[in-house]
């Protein structure tokens, strides 16, 4: 096995280990966002966001890493802002996302190894269906665009924003937590 | 019976899962995904019934041309999540075979469920070109603006459609 | 749970202090900077093309990392392209962001796009990036219909065979020429049409 291989592996076990230790290898538990009576898939993606926003702005500011290298996807407006919704109502329908139903499997869960079924399925029909799909597939593209080009703020700005954003939500989240314990 | 551990600080677990994510982008110089592997494992599996039209084809043939999932990145980062979470699972008292459902909902229903949001999701992800983890997670630390319009979209559906699924989680 | 109170604070503290960190240091070799002396070497010592040849060898390999690219337009794309092409336009290049494991060939109709793209590639600090000379011209030449000779001499033999497996490795027919296989006239305008409607029958 190549090395970057390992490695990837390895990235993929801390990511499982992660995920798992959050407790979200547990369909009900992730639904629970849903439904406001669990917070952890927020708590645990905007912790996540933040963190490597963070580290990837001031690494590239202190020069220990070159922000050029690094590769941001491409924005697809149309296809992106409906997979984005298709994704939503099957998120919503299976409990799981592919990375965490990967772990759910993995913990034994029969519903996690059911969504694995159905991702591969889903996906391996779109890509037939691909001819079909094409057009709108390729749809709104601009290329790389990231939130400070889009809105013209300078990236610090943006950054501390999405800074803002997060312990916003922290704090309704926590809000709306102790309301629902209180009954 | 072993009692199982609690869960661990979602914070810290998130604080961890963005260090890896940074670790990625700096060890291995690209971020995370999942579903990229699933399109990966599809590709293959068309390339061995009709390998002509995998070729062929702009969305199979760009996952076989870095010689199919043998050599490709997400597979192997996939089964690390796969290995990472019976990891997990056992030493917290959590590997046990069963389903995770609502406390209504057969398992019949869950199943049908699962397998269904799947496919749902699995089409979601080919068009948004990944899902939570590639787009989400990693878009999103990077400010692409797709990927945080696919995370408000996911969000805004996720609990549209909660609203009518209530007999399956409660 | 005070543990993550210590994280929040430093997330703002770093949030905060972010809108004041200035602009990003520039680097040598930084976007769009081209170094002309470096680029002219690798075209002198031939390291910034590879043969239609090559590139059918490195597919049929499944070389690792590999990406070709069709910095055609989408009209001409969607008529014909190298399997596993994709398809960006040359004014969108500046914006392709190419890893340094990856290996990107890039080709256009005639080759002078793609020589262009290779620059602007290389200017952006791709790490592995080569165009086709010729172009598609190339590739029906070499790759979907190569003349190989009836009766090459037995020096040659091999090379004309390998030529003529990856031809109908892509669904190629090879053209039979008389002698001792010295390139004869290319593809012409019809017979160009006629393959590109075969190589799509078979699904090349």
């Amino acid at each position: 096995m190549s090395g970057s291989l390992l490695l990837a592996l390895l990235i993929g076990i801390a990511f499982g280990v992660a995920l798992e230790q959050a407790g979200l290898g547990n369909a009900r538990k992730l639904a629970g966002q849903f439904y406001l009576t669990d917070f952890t898939v927020v708590r645990v993606m905007l912790s996540a966001i933040v963190t490597a926003m963070l580290g990837l702005f001031w690494l590239g500011r202190l020069g220990l890493i070159d922000p050029a290298r690094i590769f941001v996807p491409e924005t697809f407006l149309w296809p992106q802002l409906v997979g984005g919704l298709i994704f939503g109502l099957g998120f919503a329908l299976a409990g799981l996302c592919p990375g965490t139903a990967c772990v759910s499997a993995g913990s034994g869960r029969l519903d996690g190894l059911a969504a694995v079924g159905g991702i591969f399925a889903g996906v391996l029909g779109a890509g037939l269906a691909f001819p079909l799909l094409e057009a709108f597939y390729r749809s709104g593209a601009r290329g790389i665009l990231t939130l400070p080009a889009a809105t013209g703020l300078p990236e610090g700005v943006v950054v501390l924003l999405v800074v803002l954003m997060a312990i916003g939500a922290f704090r309704l989240a926590a809000g709306w937590e102790k309301r629902e314990k209180s009954g | 019976m072993i009692r199982p551990r609690p869960y661990a600080d979602p914070y810290w677990c998130g604080v961890a899962l963005g260090l890896v994510l940074l670790g990625a982008y700096t060890l291995a110089g690209r971020g995370l995904g999942a579903s990229g592997a699933f399109a990966s494992g599809a590709s293959a599996l068309v390339a061995s019934v009709d390998p002509g039209r995998a070729g062929a084809s702009p969305y199979f043939g760009a996952y076989l041309a870095g010689g199919g999932p043998a050599g490709d990145w997400l597979v192997f980062e996939l089964l690390g999540v796969v290995i990472g979470g019976i990891a997990s699972a056992a030493w917290s008292g959590r590997l046990r075979v069963g389903i995770d459902g609502g406390p209504s909902a057969s398992p019949r229903v869950r199943l049908a469920a699962a397998a269904g949001g799947g496919a749902i999701m699995g089409i979601g992800a080919m068009l948004a070109r990944g899902c939570t983890s590639g787009q989400a997670l990693t878009g999103g630390a990077l400010l692409s603006v797709g990927s945080w319009l696919f995370m408000a979209a996911l969000f805004v559906a996720g609990f549209g459609a909660a609203r009518m699924l209530r007999r399956l989680w409660q | 749970m005070s543990g993550a109170r210590i994280m929040g604070a430093a997330a703002l503290a770093l949030g905060v202090a972010a809108p004041f960190a200035g602009a990003v240091p520039e680097r040598a070799g930084a976007s769009g900077r081209i170094d002309a002396a470096a680029l002219a070497r690798m075209v002198a010592a031939q390291q910034d093309h590879v043969s239609a040849l090559e590139l059918a060898r490195w597919l049929r390999d499944g070389r690792p990392g590999l990406r070709v690219i069709d910095v055609r337009a989408p009209a001409a794309f969607a008529r014909f392209s190298i399997p596993t092409a994709e398809n960006v336009p040359i004014e969108r290049i500046p914006a392709l962001r190419v890893r340094d494991d990856e290996t990107v060939v890039l080709y256009s109709e005639g080759g002078a796009h793609a020589a262009q793209a290779w620059v602007f590639l290389k200017a952006a600090g791709t790490r592995n990036a080569f165009f086709i000379a010729g172009g598609l011209g190339d590739w029906f030449d070499e790759v979907v219909s190569p003349a190989i000779p009836a009766d090459p001499p037995p020096a040659e033999a091999a090379r004309f065979a390998e030529t003529a497996a990856l031809s109908a490795y892509f669904g190629g027919s090879p053209r039979a020429v008389s002698g001792s296989g010295a390139a004869s006239a290319a593809a012409g305008g019809d017979d160009r049409e006629a393959l590109i409607a075969n190589a799509r029958r078979r699904g090349c």
